[in-house]
């Protein structure tokens, strides 16, 4: 009989838990290790922010669902790791402490056999000044509640331009190291159709803002793609949408204070300069959740484990931009020092950014985090999940299931509008996630046919779909296993 | 300089019957490259 302890019930948590209880037998545990009890559908908060969805519409408590299939769930927060136990327990443990119930503030050694660390990032406010959402005017949609408390302030300034106020709204990223572009894009498409569908679009001027060297870089060094029957680099694309929408835009630009009403960024000139808004929705940087780790004598590891993030079988070995390859992001997600400890999903530490880096003239890094959000959450999760199975029922250490970055392909199926008849989506599929100069030397490190994007209706009713059979397949319905991650 | 979306095709991005058959096609097109497989990229 084997235990196996998930840290988090994100994308990536719930995916490996789910996986895990329909192939293992019920002779072995599954425990889930949470402290949010509601699944959330995190890519549909951005219809919460234009209060087209209400959060009830993209999540469901994990409990009654954990019971029913016999996952063992503990609502708390992760404290420490102990890959070694201690003197008085000799199996590994997770020392978590509970934040809701009867047990609120206890602490509990949670021992395991395999553990799978999906705690996925630390929304890190605090490395930007004066950037909480709800405060200066600035918000977020990085969860349901951040996302309705930016519909309240957006309803409330939607209502003063239709008594005549005129208004600056500002969304992008929050930091000089954000990720997540693809939600900002969303959101700040979404938001312009709101205020056009409300006649106020005139009221309002809309900016982009972001630590992208080109618009439409997402993180991933930009794209070459199809487009119909033309080729096009993913910034002609959003600079098309961008002008079509009159949304003006600032790149290079990291934001690293924020005041009532008015966001302080450094440009790659080195420059500082300010933007004023009356509305703002900005990224922040994700960080690890600051995690200590411990051997069996009590003495501190965390390194072993941590570098932010997870360190997992990555090559961490700094080199220049111009000698990053493929080959460097990770495989199996397995951490090097610990065989039963993985981290899939945002929780693992990228050997880089996939962006080419850059440095202000101040020497402050404007780069794009990478992004592993969503799909690869999802596919890392389950390929985790297999290996450990394989582990469990073959007594095999070998991981034959593998997934890199390098070798994945991704689909962005960014919200530009909510309407069945008027709504509107940007498609953007990718692949490899990571561009393999070698492999693909003429197309930007991609392969063309799979790396294509599109802009119409159909992307908003795919978006749609997804969002009702992702929540189908996270409430392990009949058949949920079919619906791919 | 920036490329603009023309009339035609601002048409052809919001007809429904178009982009009806444009869903069909475009969710094969996303499930073949999601779901169409990954690996590793060391023992290549």
């Amino acid at each position: 009989m084997s235990k196996i302890v998930v840290l988090g019930a994100g994308i990536a948590g719930h995916v490996a838990a789910s996986h895990l209880r329909r192939k293992l037998s019920k002779e072995h545990e599954v425990v889930v290790v949470s402290p949010n009890g509601n699944y959330q559908w995190i890519p549909s908060n951005i219809w919460v922010g234009i209060g087209r969805m209400k959060p009830k519409d993209i999540l469901f408590p994990l409990a009654p669902l954990y019971a029913k299939k016999h996952i063992d769930y503990k609502q708390a927060k992760a404290v420490s790791f102990h890959p070694e136990g201690d003197s008085e327990e000799i199996k590994p443990y997770i020392m978590a402490e509970y934040v809701a119930g009867n047990e609120k503030g206890t602490q509990e050694k949670v021992t395991y056999d395999y553990l799978i660390n999906a705690t996925g990032p630390k929304l890190n406010f605090e490395a930007t000044e004066g950037l909480s959402p709800g405060k200066n005017k600035a918000h977020s949609v990085c969860t349901y509640t951040h996302a309705q408390e930016a519909w309240i302030a957006l309803e409330g300034l939607i209502k003063q331009m239709k008594e005549g106020k005129k208004v600056k709204i500002l969304i992008g990223t929050g930091h000089a190291k954000s990720t997540c572009q693809g939600a900002a894009f969303e959101y700040i498409l979404n938001v312009e159709q709101e205020l056009r569908r409300h006649k106020v679009r005139d009221m309002a001027e809309i900016t982009w803002i972001s630590n992208e060297y080109h618009l439409g870089d997402f993180g991933m060094d930009g794209m070459l793609m199809s487009y119909g029957s033309n080729i096009m680099k993913s910034n002609e694309m959003v600079e098309m949408i961008f002008e079509d929408r009159g949304i003006k835009w600032i790149l290079e630009a990291g934001v690293n204070k924020v005041e009532d009403g008015v966001a302080h960024y450094e440009t790659l000139d080195g420059e500082y300069k300010k933007e004023s808004y009356d509305f703002a929705m900005l990224i922040p940087s994700f960080s690890g959740h600051g995690f200590k780790a411990y051997d069996k004598t009590g003495d501190d590891i965390t390194d072993k484990l941590f570098r932010g993030f997870m360190i997992v079988d990555a090559d961490y070995t700094p080199k220049p931009y111009e000698e990053w390859s493929v080959q460097d992001w990770p495989e199996t997600y397995q951490n090097p020092s610990y065989s039963n400890i993985f981290a899939p999903g945002i929780a693992f530490a990228p050997p880089h950014s996939i962006s080419k880096p850059r440095k202000s003239k101040n020497g402050t890094d404007i780069t794009p985090a990478p992004p592993r959000t969503g799909m690869p959450s999802g596919i890392t999760a389950k390929l985790v999940a297999d290996n450990i199975i394989e582990m469990i029922k073959h007594s095999n250490q070998e991981l034959h299931h593998k997934g890199s970055m390098g070798n994945m392909g991704a689909a962005c199926i960014a919200s530009a509008g909510f309407g069945m008849t008027t709504g509107s989506g940007v498609s953007i599929t990718t692949y490899p996630i990571v561009p393999d100069y070698n492999k693909y030397p003429d197309t930007h490190g991609r392969k063309l046919g799979k790396t294509f994007g599109t802009i119409g209706l159909a992307g908003h009713w795919l978006k749609l779909a997804l969002h009702y059979a992702f929540i189908y397949k996270a409430k392990m319905k009949p058949f949920w296993w079919l619906i791919p991650e | 300089m920036t490329r603009r979306i023309s009339k035609y095709k601002r048409f052809t991005m919001m007809n429904p019957i178009i982009q009806f058959f444009k869903f069909i096609y475009l969710s094969i097109k996303v499930l073949i490259v999601v779901a169409g497989g990954h690996g590793g990229t060391r023992s290549a």
